[in-house]
């Protein structure tokens, strides 16, 4: 999949600058989000459930080749059928072969970051299969013709207005309706879409492997009547996903709902084992699990990053983030944006496809303290860095400057002699012309040096 | 060798030089003393309801009377096929698309989520099409942890239900400019019945 | 006690006076401070630009200059985070320099015991920039604050006063427009002060030159600085 990563500091640029709404919007989102987290994790210990959280995954994470066929076997069992995808491309495939296989014409969809990953509505859409995107937020993004912004809160991005202007022009609504109004529109509008739909196509929270169970945490229950009332239902879940035992699932259905939003649990949660059994009265005829790669064994034998497959999902590092709260995710140029995005996807794409993302941050270090599974967002950041510098991924004028540094650092004599050079050319206007120097001005005022350097303070004497 | 064998090999190549770490067994949250009144406090502190019958009444009569008594009053329900006959409104049945309330019965509840617990077997249009969900909570079926009601469920192993819903509260969401709406899809309200 | 001072890049050319007043201090507070003249850079840059190599040479080099020091001072919370949470990580563990060096609110509140300073700071309204490094690497939180109250300021509070300022070194110049638009954040939440402190250079540079290309007028000031001020007014230190 090309991706846009590369342009990230001149879209950052021109989505501050030219349209400062999406910067408003997403600080004011995210600001809020990020107090209900932190309320949220001060009702419990914590820091007791992350370790515990971060136990159990890297324990999957390091038996995974069993947990994944255990949960075939159980999913099996219990009627539904599995799928394996190594990449987007056969994962698309599968569900096609699936839609052609039940003559699908109406696939109705839950929020899903994998099927964003793997390109999954233009295909559907090629084969002339209506596809429509229930969860509000990537409804609202489905009629701006948009990606999603944020890993939970797809729509972050847009302001009250912005929904309104759309709603009047798509769903007639009036120019001032308030929220309300403007949801009531949208389930009406929405509203038979599940019971005319085929198939209902969701991404997975988690994959209890001793039960086979395919567990789906959302709010709005379009989930919970996506995997209801198609006579379909295909759960796209990467690899990584697994969960070895049922219970489990109870401290992670609570733990990513605190992080996410700040709340005990979702509204609804479905714990997904197969198709219908008789005699019950509803339910699909078929459950379809797709496990999809595509790029996590990667991820998975590097000796650091695998550790970024503990993520849930969850959003809280994006929350946190001061970076990402100046652009949202557009600016990343690819599915997972923010801290996580900066760390995951030079596993899941190579790192040269996914360069200048790991120096997309200044390293504040909020982002581990969200974490619920303690991913070392900021260690692993630069160890791609370090990778980044080895395989010559950054511009040689920097590797330059930072070799010269440490030549001089270690020879206190030259030195001095430079750092004085350095830090009065700095105060001069030949500033603005040195690399370095030249795009700090662009936004803010040349440093000052002082009139004598504190070496020359000290030789003289301090009182 | 198929696409599946390929991935699990990748996997155990990826993982073979990695220490196995070790499950660290049951988180052990400390329960509730009290987990029906801890239920109470979590699930209405999520936008959930719960309302005691009134005693003096046979149950179905009761509910009968609470569901006129709603605004708007519900002229159709759709029950779920595991409410006891005892428990079920005396109201026109309609199907679950059409019903002005959904009535239910749940497997049990948890008190530290706040959530009920609602196997498929129940009937899915029922709990999730009307805009008023109504669940009887059985008594004494209260566990203190979501952790306790999923390891007894589990215990069910061959009989596990198809499908299994937990629901916390009433269906919300804030995807338009941040402001909390309810009753995007599912249910607006959700009405636990205790006893 | 004997104290060395590793004064940091910044701080000797940029905040030369801020480093002049941690010397001040610390003799005030009873310390003799000694400046050995070979320290130069700690590493940070390279660290954090993935240079670990040259990192290491320079780490080397600084846990030389200072192989005999019984404690090391540094007036700068990243830098100070450098040695003592990035040293052992590029040493393997082996830097006991980690123990021996304190920023310098974390020194006269831990290592010296002080928390009252003076009253040279009385009625002086002062919101706190906490640097991300010495917040969420060393801990140190309450520090500033106990120090600053303790010279009679008054904190105010700041909805922004954790957040990153932008700097991140290497990151201000290639990310410019992001990190200018999160100094933006700090400078656009800040409530009525007389001073903004912070215990780092690099954030000073970062939001006084924001600042300042805003023609904002708002005054930064350096740590040490400010508790210098606080102690050597009449009143004195206890």
């Amino acid at each position: 999949m090309p991706t846009g990563i590369r342009d990230y500091p001149a879209r950052a640029r021109e989505i501050i600058r030219k349209d400062p709404l999406v910067r408003e919007s997403v600080t004011g989102a995210t600001i809020a989000f990020d107090e209900k987290r932190r309320r949220s994790y001060a009702e419990i210990d914590a820091e007791a459930w992350r370790r515990w959280a971060e136990g159990v995954k890297n324990h999957t994470l390091t038996h995974l080749d069993r947990y994944l066929t255990e949960a075939e076997a159980r999913l099996e069992a219990n009627g539904a059928e599995v799928h394996w995808a190594e990449d987007a491309a056969e994962a698309r495939e599968i569900v096609m072969e699936l839609a052609q296989r039940h003559s699908v014409r109406d696939v109705v969809k839950g929020k899903s970051m994998l099927t964003e990953e793997i390109d999954l509505n233009p295909a559907l859409e090629r084969a002339r299969i209506d596809v429509l995107e229930t969860d509000l937020g990537e409804f609202i993004l489905q009629l701006f013709n948009e990606p999603p912004s944020h890993i939970l809160g797809p729509a972050i991005h847009k302001s009250l207005q912005q929904v309104r202007n759309l709603f009047t022009e798509v769903l007639r609504t009036d120019s001032d309706a308030d929220p309300d109004t403007l949801a009531q529109a949208a389930r009406e509008a929405l509203s038979d879409v599940f019971i005319r739909a085929d198939m209902g196509i969701t991404g997975a929270n988690f994959l209890v492997a001793e039960t086979g169970t395919v567990a789906l945490i959302e709010n709005e229950g379009n989930i919970r009547l996506a995997t209801s009332l198609p006579r379909v239902h295909v759960a796209i879940v990467g690899i990584e996903k697994l969960l070895p035992r049922m219970t489990d699932l109870a401290g992670f259905l609570q733990l990513t709902a605190r992080a996410a939003t700040g709340q005990p649990i979702g509204c609804f949660v479905s714990l997904i084992q197969g198709p219908a059994l008789h005699p019950e009265d509803d339910g699909p005829e078929e459950v379809h699990v797709i496990l999809v790669d595509n790029g996590r064994t990667d991820v998975l034998a590097h000796e650091h990053a695998w550790e970024a497959l503990r993520c849930l999902r969850c959003g809280a590092c994006l929350n946190v983030c001061p970076v990402y709260r100046q652009t949202g995710g557009h600016a990343y140029g690819y599915v997972y944006s923010g801290p996580i995005g900066s760390v995951l996807d030079p596993g899941l794409l190579g790192l040269h496809e996914a360069m200048p993302l790991p120096f997309a941050s200044s390293l504040c270090g909020a982002c581990f303290d969200a974490c619920p599974v303690r991913i070392p967002i900021p260690e692993l950041l630069l160890e791609w860095r370090r990778e980044a510098q080895e395989a010559g991924l950054t511009p040689w004028k920097e590797r330059a400057a930072l070799a010269g540094l440490a030549g001089m650092a270690t020879r206190p004599g030259l030195y001095r002699a430079a750092g004085k050079l350095g830090s009065r050319l700095a105060g001069t206007g030949m500033a603005r012309s040195l690399p370095m120097l030249g795009a700090w001005a662009e936004d803010r005022a040349l440093p000052k040096p002082s009139r004598r350097t504190f070496r020359e303070l000290w030789r003289a004497g301090i009182e | 060798m198929t696409g599946r064998e390929r991935i699990l090999a990748r996997v155990a190549r990826a993982t073979a030089g990695r220490e196995g770490l070790p499950h660290p067994g049951p988180l052990d949250v400390p329960p509730a003393d009290d987990p029906a009144a801890a239920f109470v406090k979590r699930f209405t502190s999520s936008g959930g309801e719960v309302v005691e019958p009134d005693p003096g009444r046979p149950a179905g009569a009761w509910l009968t009377a609470f569901l006129e008594g709603l605004d708007p009053a519900v002229a159709g329900v759709a029950i779920g096929p595991e409410v006891p006959p005892e428990r079920r409104p005396r109201l026109p049945e309609v199907a679950a698309a059409h019903a002005g309330a959904g009535v239910s019965a749940a497997w049990g509840a948890a008190a530290d989520s706040g959530s009920l617990i609602l196997p498929s077997t129940g009937g899915r249009a029922v709990q999730l099409l009307p805009p008023v969900h109504v669940v009887w909570v059985p008594e004494g079926r209260v566990f203190a942890r979501l952790e306790d009601a999923l390891a007894e469920l589990r215990k069910l192993d061959e009989d596990l239900p198809a499908a299994v819903g937990l629901h916390s509260g009433p269906s919300k969401s804030a995807d338009i400019g941040q402001t909390v709406v309810t009753g995007v899809h599912g249910p607006g309200r959700c009405i636990a019945v205790m006893g | 006690m004997n104290v060395a001072l590793f004064v940091t890049c910044l701080a000797d050319h940029y905040f030369a006076d801020a480093a002049a007043d941690t010397v001040r201090l610390l003799r005030h507070l009873g310390c003799t401070v000694s400046f050995p003249e070979a320290q130069t850079c700690c590493g940070q840059p390279a660290y954090n630009a993935g240079r670990q190599g040259e990192a290491l040479r320079m780490a080397r080099h600084t846990i030389g200059v200072f192989e005999d020091a019984d404690a090391v001072v540094v007036p700068s919370g990243s830098c100070a985070t450098m040695v003592k949470k990035f040293y052992p990580r590029l040493t393997g563990g082996t830097a006991t320099l980690a123990d021996r060096t304190f920023e310098l609110g974390e020194f006269i509140v831990h290592r010296l015991g002080v928390t009252e300073l003076g009253d040279g700071l009385a009625g002086r309204r002062i919101a706190i920039h906490q640097g991300c490094h010495a917040l969420r690497e060393l801990r140190l939180e309450s520090e500033p604050a106990t120090l600053l109250e303790g010279c009679g300021a008054e904190i105010v509070p700041w909805e922004a006063h954790d957040e990153c300022c932008g700097f991140g070194g290497l990151f201000s110049v290639k990310m410019t427009a992001v990190s200018a638009a999160m100094a933006d954040r700090k400078l656009d939440t800040l409530p009525e002060i007389d001073w903004v402190v912070s215990g780092d250079g690099g954030c000073v540079l970062q939001l006084d030159g924001r600042s300042r290309a805003r023609e904002m007028g708002v005054e930064f000031v350096h740590l040490a600085t400010a508790l210098w001020r606080g102690a050597a007014a009449p009143g004195g230190a206890r």
